[in-house]
């Protein structure tokens, strides 16, 4: 009898152990042999947050690799070849997301690899990318996380966080003694995209004379920040910087501001206002008014292919021109460069493509001109501030560059 | 020794030795991969079971000595300018200071008992993950990377896999041998009744304690190790409460308390969630797959695969006794710990 | 600086009283049927998008739609525990019941990613960013709205327990569920319906959360069930009443915390539940429950 049920024991747990073996041999054995056909699809793997943390973001990453993807097949493929994506869901986690490169570049053979969402995603798998030889492009890891890691692989096409409210920090000192703001709070979210630049621009404001009445660090993910909002009304700086990575922490602040009756002349948000319609949505279209953010791309900007783009999306998911998120852009710049340097080198050799990207040549894109340093950061990376005016997100710093209208400012009070 | 014993240790044997060759049979890194995260869950779900599976304290907040492992492997890793194989000295002291901060924790939470248990150690959790992301020895919220090895990409893997297999076979035999000894009839004579295990003598504290440590130490170990193959610590995934409750599913549905159990558990579930998650471009999907079957396991299966397959084994057995002998039902049955046997016809 | 602590204060004891609206149905479901209800925070949620559905699709006023969501997710109550909870027995109950929840949650947030995605949506009306001075601060509408609904969910949560013959029964279970039995009480139907009315609480916790938020996700549930799980240990097993000063403690805390170091704010909310338990381990409000069964 006892020695049945042990007996039972270990038959289930070696034939777990070997429908496990089997269950992962098999997909390691659905292995798809690359041959050099031309008439083969240039397969390109990436791994997207399609749920956790980063879903939103990770979302808007796929339609824009999608869209990306679609276009250039429509126009004749990539040295005539059909590009055909696969992309794996990471759900946020960076164990799944290096299992997931390793599983497009070993199992499923990828010619290119495209980059993840969020720097902290794409620092390890980065790694995974170098060990076997693959450029890694990417437009979401811009954290200077990343580029400590030194990997000659890594090709960031956005803008680097730290450097995203300088033409803000240009505007201010343009001004007139007069007209500058005479007080600055500075609330940050615990986060690697909310602080370095917010930091950044206090250290550039306070030597000015702009008074820092108010800088502190508060946790991330709170249900709501109506404590923190009341703080910094309290002050009433004449000027908010606010560190946010996403609409909710930028709408609780709102909230908090409307509901104390206090209005800054200046209210600029790291992140969320660029979120289109789920940003007015939250917040209501009047409110909007005079809100500004950082970004490298909007869907207004004066160029002819993100004008394209941006109409493309528009037929094929609908909604609206200003509601396209500027992570589609990032995505579909992604492509971009990495098909001009395909093209210039004439195939999908990975350690040419970095050759050719490090080799300072400057690429277009619809967030505009790419050149790369010896790190992978993008310098020529343009950086604009935007603004909501009357339901229009629009441009406005830096003042007098192509395609930026009159700064609104002071910002209007809150419309209720 | 007797029968069922040899039968077990050549079974296990055998096992080890599958795993072993494993990497040199399927050598495809995703394999591979898989390989090394199934076993640092191996590892964990198991250490976990040593206490909570045998103390019946359900602890969600085992990720702090997880994440104690591995940013202790990251700033020491840093603060000795350490690299390569080296590192993996690193792995043991890991688990040491988690069973070093285990002390202070077992101390205030061992003192109250089941839901309330439950939400001081998800509290605890919360305080690791927060205090992380403020401090800046441990990076902060913007993390830390750790010095990642040159070694050949065929073979990357390799070390990593052989290194967490070693401590999943030793954390195996620990709770094997905890299950034998004094030590573990304590344990499950608190899980049974602790107030009258008091009565009979049994110091509930310093033996709760322990079984705390020693899981703590080895879930420690297991933090280190994984930190190590990813290559970055950043608060919110080291301290991750879904991987708690990942851990704890695992066990459960292998069954809880069981030696093999937690194992099992985490030989079937990990790579099916690794896989699913390959296939389905959807995540909404496989949330909802998961969701599913967790329910299905917890109707059909309560006390977990394992204990339910022995009971059905048992059944299958006496039906095929009975058939064979033609005689009256008679049913004999002993329980899973061996300890009892019941009979009774009918 | 006195200004400053007496906002932190009010916002304090007025968050609380909205943690302790979302926290009721699970301090309720606790108290009476031993279950953590750990999809709690999910079912905040999914109030909250009831309400947004009715509120952006029908344009129903996020007040008068509690009329309906109310009743919905009472229903959605029942039919959890019927489905999913009564089925479990046995000695592992306890952790059997919390993993039945977890899985219960998944589920639930897989439907709401396929039905909204993962975008953030809120809930607006004209009172969620309105504020009326009292006392030279201005406190919110939707948190004054929100206190007055915990306080009217509580009262009635009293008043159910305590004065009606259903609130017997459910007293009766709570003691001793065979002896309830035996008395001709029909426990599993009474479990029931008080994980039902739990349940459509919740829906009222939902809509304030929704409103209040700024913004959620289906992914908006995991930092709420550790918060509310937090305040019910605090407040101890079954005190509803208890569940709300537990709630304004902690968020008070939390508040005045975030006067001078914001980053340690959410510590501290824990750490204040952690050290409390050391010293009365049963939570402020709990009996001794020697409970059978």
């Amino acid at each position: 009898m006892r020695s049945l049920s042990h007996r039972a024991r270990f038959l289930a747990l070696g034939t777990a152990a070997v429908l496990a073996s089997a269950l992962v041999a098999a997909c390691g054995s659905s292995s798809s042999g690359s041959s050099s056909s031309s008439s083969k699809p240039i397969l390109i793997g990436a791994s997207l947050s399609l749920t956790g943390d980063f879903s939103a973001d990770g979302q808007a990453f796929k339609r824009g690799y999608e869209l990306w993807a679609s276009d250039v097949n429509a126009h004749g493929g990539l040295l005539g070849r059909k590009v055909q994506l696969d992309i794996l869901n990471d759900n946020s986690s960076p164990t799944q997301v290096d299992t997931n490169y390793t599983d497009l570049i070993t199992v499923k053979h990828v010619d290119l690899t495209f980059g993840p969402f969020s720097s902290l995603l794409t620092a390890p798998s980065a790694e995974v990318a170098h060990r076997y030889g693959y450029a890694f492009i990417e437009g979401a890891g811009g954290s200077p996380l990343v580029f400590s890691e030194k990997l000659p692989n890594v090709f960031d096409v956005a803008l680097p966080v730290a450097n995203e409210l300088d033409p803000f920090v240009n505007w201010i000192k343009s001004l007139p003694a007069g007209q500058r703001p005479a007080t600055a709070a500075y609330p940050m979210a615990n986060d690697p995209f909310a602080t370095p630049q917010v930091q950044r621009v206090q250290s550039f404001l306070q030597p000015l004379g702009i008074s820092t009445v108010y800088s502190k660090i508060f946790p991330e993910e709170v249900p709501d920040y109506l404590p923190n909002a009341d703080l910094v009304a309290a002050k009433k700086p004449q000027a908010v910087i606010l560190g946010s990575t996403d609409v909710p922490t930028v709408a609780s602040f709102m909230h908090g501001f409307e509901q104390q009756h206090f209005n800054p002349k200046v209210f600029i948000a790291a992140a969320g206002p660029d979120q289109g319609q789920s940003f007015l949505s939250a917040v209501g279209t009047a409110n909007a008014s005079g809100m500004m953010v950082p970004n490298a791309w909007y869907p207004g900007y004066a160029n002819p292919t993100s004008q394209a783009m941006v109409a493309e999306y528009v037929a094929k998911y609908g909604g609206t021109a200003s509601g396209v998120n500027a992570d589609v852009a990032e995505a579909y710049s992604v492509g971009e460069v990495t098909a001009q340097a395909v093209k210039a080198t004439g195939g999908t050799v990975g350690s040419k493509i970095i050759a050719y990207l490090h080799s300072g040549v400057t690429l277009s894109s619809v967030e505009g001109p790419v050149q790369f340093n010896s790190l992978g950061e993008n310098i020529k990376a343009i950086a604009f501030i935007f603004q909501w005016q009357n339901g229009k997100f629009v441009q406005v710093l830096p003042v007098g560059a192509p395609g930026s209208v009159k700064i609104l400012y002071p910002k209007p009070n809150w419309a209720s | 020794m007797t029968r069922p014993t040899v039968i077990r240790a050549a079974g296990a044997g055998v096992l080890v030795l599958a795993a072993a060759l494993f990497p040199l049979v399927f050598t495809n890194p995703t394999v591979t991969n898989f390989g090394v995260v199934t076993l640092i869950f191996v590892v964990v779900t198991s250490a976990w079971n040593i206490f909570s599976g045998y103390s019946g304290y359900l602890s969600l907040g085992h990720a702090v000595f997880y994440g104690t492992g591995a940013y202790f492997l990251v700033v020491a890793a840093k603060d000795w300018n350490l690299s390569g194989a080296t590192i993996f000295w690193l792995v043991p002291l890991a688990g040491l200071a988690a069973a070093v901060i285990a002390v202070p924790v077992g101390l205030v939470a061992l003192r109250v008992r089941r839901h309330t248990f439950v939400v001081i150690t998800i509290a605890f959790f919360f305080i690791a993950q927060l205090s992380a992301s403020n401090l800046s020895v441990t990076g902060g919220s913007s993390g830390l990377l750790v010095p990642v090895p040159n070694w050949a990409p065929a073979t990357y893997n390799n070390p990593f896999y052989y290194l967490a297999l070693i401590i999943a076979v030793a954390t195996v035999a620990l709770s094997w041998q905890v299950r034998r000894s004094r030590f573990g009839l304590q344990l499950r004579a608190i899980r049974d009744d602790e107030d009258r295990a008091a009565g009979l003598g049994v110091r509930a504290m310093p033996v709760k304690l322990t079984a705390l440590v020693l899981s703590a130490f080895i879930t420690g170990m297991a933090g280190a190790l994984w930190v190590y193959f990813i290559g970055e610590a950043f608060p919110q995934f080291v301290f991750d409460p879904l991987f708690d409750l990942a851990v704890v599913l695992m066990a459960f549905f292998g069954g809880l308390g069981t030696l093999a159990g937690p194992v099992l558990g985490a030989l079937i579930l990990e790579p099916a969630q690794l896989w699913l998650n390959l296939q389905q471009s959807n995540g909404y999907e496989s949330e909802i797959l998961f969701g599913a079957l967790f329910l299905v396991v917890i109707l059909f299966l309560p006390r977990g695969v394992l204990p339910t397959a022995a009971e059905y084994a048992r059944a299958w057995n006496a039906w095929w006794l009975r058939r064979k002998s033609g005689s009256p039902r008679v049913v004999a049955e002993a329980d899973s710990a061996g300890t009892s046997v019941r009979g009774s016809v009918s | 600086m006195a200004n400053e602590i007496a906002q932190a204060i009010a916002a304090g004891i007025l968050g609380g009283g909205i943690y302790a609206l979302m926290a009721a149905g699970l301090t309720l479901i606790f108290g009476v049927l031993d279950i953590i209800n750990v999809a709690q925070g999910i079912l905040v949620v999914l109030g909250a998008y009831l309400s947004y559905v009715l509120s952006v699709h029908l344009h129903i006023d996020l007040l008068v739609g509690l009329l309906i969501t109310v009743p919905a997710m009472f229903v959605i109550g029942v039919a959890i525990y019927w489905l999913f909870i009564r089925p479990l027995r046995g000695a592992e109950r306890t952790s059997m019941t919390l993993l039945a929840c977890f899985a219960v949650a998944l589920i639930i947030e897989g439907v709401l990613y396929r039905e909204f995605g993962s975008n953030y949506v809120s809930l607006t009306a004209w009172y969620t960013t309105s504020s009326v001075h009292i006392f030279g601060f201005y406190l919110p509408d939707i948190y004054l709205i929100g206190f007055g609904l915990a306080v009217l969910a509580i009262t009635a949560l009293y008043l159910i327990l305590y004065r009606t013959t259903f609130g017997r029964a459910v007293r009766a279970t709570m003691q001793n569920q065979t002896a309830a039995r035996l008395i001709g009480i029909d426990v599993n139907r009474v479990s029931a319906v008080t994980f039902g009315i739990g349940t459509a609480v919740t829906a009222i916790g939902g809509m304030v959360y929704g409103a209040i938020s700024g913004g959620f996700t289906p992914n908006s549930g995991y930092d709420l069930i550790s918060r509310l799980l937090a305040i019910v240990i605090l407040a101890g097993m079954g005190s509803i009443g208890g569940a709300l000063v537990a709630a304004v403690f902690m968020t008070t805390a939390e508040a005045l915390v975030d006067i001078w170091q914001p980053e340690w704010s959410v510590a501290v909310f824990y750490l204040a539940m952690v050290i409390i338990l050391t010293v009365r381990p049963a939570g402020l409000f709990g009996r001794r429950a020697a409970r059978a069964q």
